[in-house]
């Protein structure tokens, strides 16, 4: 079957080729990259409905979706750029927006924007749709799915600790005070948050401020300011005798939360999965709530989206046309409900069909208070040595090399050298 | 003036040659060209001179990642060759069947994907509750992070590297065993020599051609050592090496300058610092190989 | 061990009565040597044939636990994912590549080995010092050559480039060399031709070196990522090493069982091509070590 969908999107192909003027009529077959968990199993049957629904209101109009792993996605892109091989609609990181303008893979959408009706442009979340505009006139995606850091908890692991678990922990003390008690009771309380550049971001999101994080492009200097930063270091020093030394994205961090080894674990809703699969078969006892911040009232954690861009040439009306379809309010309630996945449709987070999923309900929650990973999106890309400085920084500090004072402020020296050296 | 009767050799290398300037000469005269440049591969170039070249030698990684690699092949290339020679003794010591199969499951992890072969490892290495780890807690020995901990992480990356191409020298080394003549080592044994002194004074210069093969194709495949510390890092284009840069070596630096940060032109020029070093190494291992025959 | 001991009789008899404590020792070291080699691979096995979900703490998984979750595994993703085309697609490129490297790499090195012929020494030499070159430099040109040449997505993209293997051609070199030149010439004074000289002589005498060759090169392709990655991103051409590398994602939702279950089914054809042909790679392997 496969092949001949190929011979038949290369017959068009063709066809349009020798048609030369190509309007939306015109038989073409659009290219659609997503990640490869989108194109398996149920997300994928749920995908391939969209695109007949969109094939049989647009005659002519053929859509191909492939699912790419994370970093081939950004490989495929900026090769296909060069070569002006671009897939017509896309996703990716918001991190890895940057990289795809300088590539010159993202059409600048916005004027096809503004000529959407106020309606549908009402039904997004506005952070997240300021987040795709770098700047005045410019817009480069729609958001599409995304996340909020919650607090998966173990009710095992805090039950034996002897902690109450009716309430969250009201804020960094209290959260503090049940890890301490949570190893005096030989357990673990948390992964290492040193490892990975987005949990340290998640550290530094308990204390904030949100505007002393990134990096400003223009004069090429960390945002990062040292007398906030070393709050957070210095929470990183508490946590330190308390973690199980796993990153919070190792598979054995999983296996610890599953067999009652550990009992917080801050992340994305994409372990939802696992951990409800081993309550069922297992019989694990937990739930997800904000993440604590250092302040009662306020909550930590990152957020960030994947993005929905179109690429530019011939076929960008189109591709629009659909891309635009793909993040409506209708595709993504239905999206939402297949996978239990917070997007960026707020219209559809709203929606009471969705509302009533607690894990969407909690990360719509979430992402209110979260602090975005890598902004400014779209303008400028990390250099790898920024994130390897933040983690090696974070970790000497957590090890005593440095007191969190001085941690902070060799790292502004070190990410300002980083950045001016890139 | 091609004389008419060399058209059938050229007959005979052109496809070769053909194919060969199409898709090896021409990308690496164009990869040249781009090392001066600043290039992301979409717009066009903009030369810069050698700046490419000077950025890369100052900067911090390049000098993490050359330390890195000469610490990996002073230790991989003669740990490797000495486990490998050891099998093969081992494996030749055995008669028939059992010399086969051994032989076989020495051989096995040479036929494995090195993206598999990380994969396993990586589990293997998990702080806790690894296999590795497993076994530390069963003598009662705390947990290490293996590929966590700045002091072990290249010592797990050279054993992942050794359990990989052990088989493979092995097996060149076995066969370098089977052309040593039996009556070298009676006289040998006539002189009184150990089994031990047998090894040493017969069976290594005996085995020194296949060991200098076995050395000079060790060294430059480790000069270019990528995709297994690639992925027992997790790395991504977006950041890799791991902690404190840890495992970080020439090509992994290279690929992230070019599919990372989309500056090709600087990849290429990396590019051509590694190709020098390589030429450099090979001169000067041939030379001190015809050294070795003179004396 | 003892069985086959009585089965030799006599010849064994008198090694087994002299058991000394360096043929135990020797033993020893040897199977646990064979069990540090081989144990990885049957403990991917294992977690592959295991109930999903059990932590590895709690099941260490040091022997098979259930078939049925192990088939359930390789057949949800052979169901998702067009494992089978990906097979097709593999093999082919594989197959392709080694017919092309083993044909137009021994033509040339038969000329290259056994003649001489104005301009070789130049031509041997640019070869050699493209050897010294790492892919990464001449990757992104190879692309947009390839892209331009309209083979994007295309068999023949994935196949052509990789072609001309210098590291082919200099084993091939190596190897050739050592053929007889007296049968050449024999044959040439027969009345074969330049041609037949290379088909009815040179191959034949050839052919452990051939063998290597193929196997070192179906290896290399069967492991090759980055360059079926860019040059065939249509899912119709995904080759086996892209298909796992869906499941590899660091933020996929697959559990690790799910993961290792893809990386299984992509080793099984280098594993199984390996025990059926084992003594012929070994044995090819050797010859050109020692040769070169």
């Amino acid at each position: 079957m496969g092949a001949v969908r190929l011979l038949a999107g290369c017959s068009f192909f063709a066809l349009s080729l020798i048609a030369g003027t190509a309007k939306a009529q015109t038989p073409v077959t659009l290219q659609y990259w997503v990640y490869s968990d989108f194109a398996q199993g149920e997300a994928l049957k749920l995908q391939q409905e969209f695109i007949a629904e969109f094939e049989a209101a647009h005659p002519g109009v053929k859509i191909s979706i492939s699912g790419k792993g994370d970093d081939d996605l950004t490989t495929g892109q900026v090769t296909g750029a060069a070569s002006g091989n671009l897939p017509d609609v896309f996703m990716n990181g918001l991190a890895a927006g940057a990289q795809l303008v300088e590539a010159g893979a993202l059409d600048n959408i916005y004027f096809r924007w503004m000529a959407m009706p106020q309606s549908y442009r009402d039904q997004f979340d506005t952070s997240a749709i300021a987040s795709c505009m770098p700047k005045p006139d410019t817009m480069y995606c729609l958001p599409y799915t995304g996340f909020g850091e919650i607090m998966f908890r173990n009710l095992t692991v805090l039950k034996e600790a002897g902690i109450d678990t009716t309430n969250p922990p009201k804020d960094w003390a209290e959260w503090l005070d049940q890890m301490k008690k949570v190893k005096a009771a030989g357990k673990f309380a948390m992964p290492d948050q040193t490892q990975v550049f987005n949990s340290v971001a998640s550290t530094y999101a308990i204390v904030g401020p949100d505007s002393d994080w990134g990096i400003d492009f223009a004069t090429k200097k960390t945002l990062v300011k040292p007398e906030s930063y070393a709050k957070a270091l210095q929470l990183l020093v508490d946590m330190a005798p308390l973690t199980s030394g796993t990153s919070r994205n190792d598979q054995a961090t999983k296996d610890l939360f599953i067999t009652n080894q550990l009992a917080f674990h801050v992340v994305g809703p994409w372990v939802d999965p696992t951990y409800g699969q081993a309550a069922k078969d297992s019989g694990l006892k937990y739930d997800f709530v904000l993440v604590p911040a250092a302040k009662e009232g306020d909550h930590g954690g990152v957020k960030s989206y994947e993005i929905l861009s179109v690429a530019p040439g011939k076929n960008a009306d189109i591709s629009w046309q659909f891309a635009s379809y793909i993040a409506e309010k209708k595709q993504m309630l239905r999206w939402a409900k297949l996978l239990s996945r917070y997007n960026g449709n707020a219209a559809a987070m709203a929606d009471p069909e969705v509302t009533s999923l607690p894990l969407v309900a909690k990360s719509v929650e979430a992402v209110k208070y979260a602090l975005e990973v890598q902004p400014p999106y779209f303008v400028g890309a990390y250099p790898n040595c920024y994130k390897s400085i933040v983690t090696d920084n974070a970790a000497a500090v957590a090890d005593g090399d440095m007191t969190p004072d001085e941690g902070a402020k060799d790292l502004v020296e070190q990410l300002n050298d980083c950045i001016a050296s890139n | 003036m091609i004389a008419k009767k060399h058209i059938p050799h050229y007959m005979m290398v052109l496809p070769f040659m053909l194919l060969f300037a199409v898709f090896f000469l021409y990308p690496i005269a164009s990869g040249f060209f781009y090392s001066f440049h600043d290039w992301n591969a979409t717009t066009t170039a903009r030369f810069v001179g050698i700046d490419n070249y000077t950025r890369i030698i100052t900067s911090r990684d390049f000098k993490k990642a050359m330390w890195n690699l000469a610490t990996y092949i002073v230790i991989t290339v003669p740990l490797g060759i000495f486990v490998a020679f050891c099998l093969a003794l081992l494996v030749d010591s055995f008669k028939g069947t059992w010399s086969n199969i051994f032989r076989s499951a020495f051989f096995m992890p040479v036929v494995l994907p090195a993206f598999l072969a990380a994969t396993v490892w990586r589990w293997i290495y998990t702080p806790n509750f690894g296999l590795l780890n497993m076994l530390l807690g069963w003598f009662g020995l705390p947990s290490v992070s293996f590929l966590n901990d700045t002091g072990s992480m290249l010592y797990a990356l050279i054993a992942v590297d050794v359990w990989v191409s052990a088989g493979f020298n092995m097996v060149i080394i076995l066969a370098g065993l089977k052309n040593i003549p039996t009556d070298v080592y009676e006289a040998a044994r006539l002189d009184g020599a150990s089994p031990l002194q047998q090894v040493r004074y017969v069976t290594v210069p005996m085995l020194y051609p296949v060991l200098f093969f076995v050395a000079t194709y060790g060294v430059i495949s480790a000069l270019q050592v990528f995709d297994v510390p690639w992925l027992l890092t997790g790395s991504s284009f977006a950041s890799y090496g791991g902690r404190s840069n840890a495992l970080l070596f020439p090509v992994m630096d290279m690929m992230g300058r070019g599919f990372g940060a989309l500056k090709f032109g600087q990849a290429s020029a990396y590019g051509f610092i590694l190709t020098a070093i390589i030429i450099l190494f090979t001169a000067a291992m041939f030379v001190f190989r015809r050294k070795g025959y003179d004396q | 061990m003892t069985i086959d001991a009585i089965a030799e009789a006599p010849a064994t008899r008198s090694i087994a009565l002299t058991i000394s404590p360096w043929a135990v020792l020797k033993w020893v070291v040897a199977i646990c040597v064979a069990i540090v080699a081989v144990f990885p691979i049957w403990w991917m096995i294992n977690v592959v044939f295991s109930e999903p979900g059990t932590p590895v703490s709690l099941n260490p998984r040091l022997y098979p636990t259930s078939f049925s979750a192990g088939f359930g595994k390789i057949m949800m993703i052979m169901r998702e994912t067009d494992y089978l085309k990906a097979y097709y697609v593999s093999i082919t490129y594989s197959l392709l590549t080694i017919v092309g490297v083993l044909l137009i790499g021994s033509m040339a090195a038969f000329e290259f080995a056994l003649f001489n012929f104005p301009g070789k020494r130049l031509m041997f030499a640019v070869v050699m010092l493209s050897l010294m070159v790492p892919t990464a430099v001449t990757i992104i040109p190879t692309y947009l050559l390839t892209a331009e040449i309209g083979w994007l997505n295309t068999m023949q993209g994935l196949v052509v480039p990789g072609l001309a293997s210098a590291f082919g051609l200099f084993m091939l070199i190596q190897f050739m060399k050592t053929l007889p030149k007296e049968m050449l010439e024999a044959a040439r004074l027969d009345g074969a031709s330049h041609f037949q000289l290379y088909r009815y002589i040179a191959l034949p005498l050839s052919k452990n070196a051939l063998v290597t060759l193929a196997i070192l090169t179906f290896m290399k392709t069967w492991g090759n990522f980055i360059w079926p990655l860019i040059v065939a991103p249509n899912p119709e051409l995904y080759t086996v090493g892209q298909v796992v590398g869906l499941f590899n994602s660091p933020y996929s939702h697959q559990t690790v069982d799910v993961v290792m279950t893809a990386n299984l089914l992509a080793a099984l054809p280098p594993l199984v091509f390996f025990l059926i042909f084992q003594r012929k790679i070994v044995e090819g392997i050797a010859m050109s070590g020692t040769k070169g």
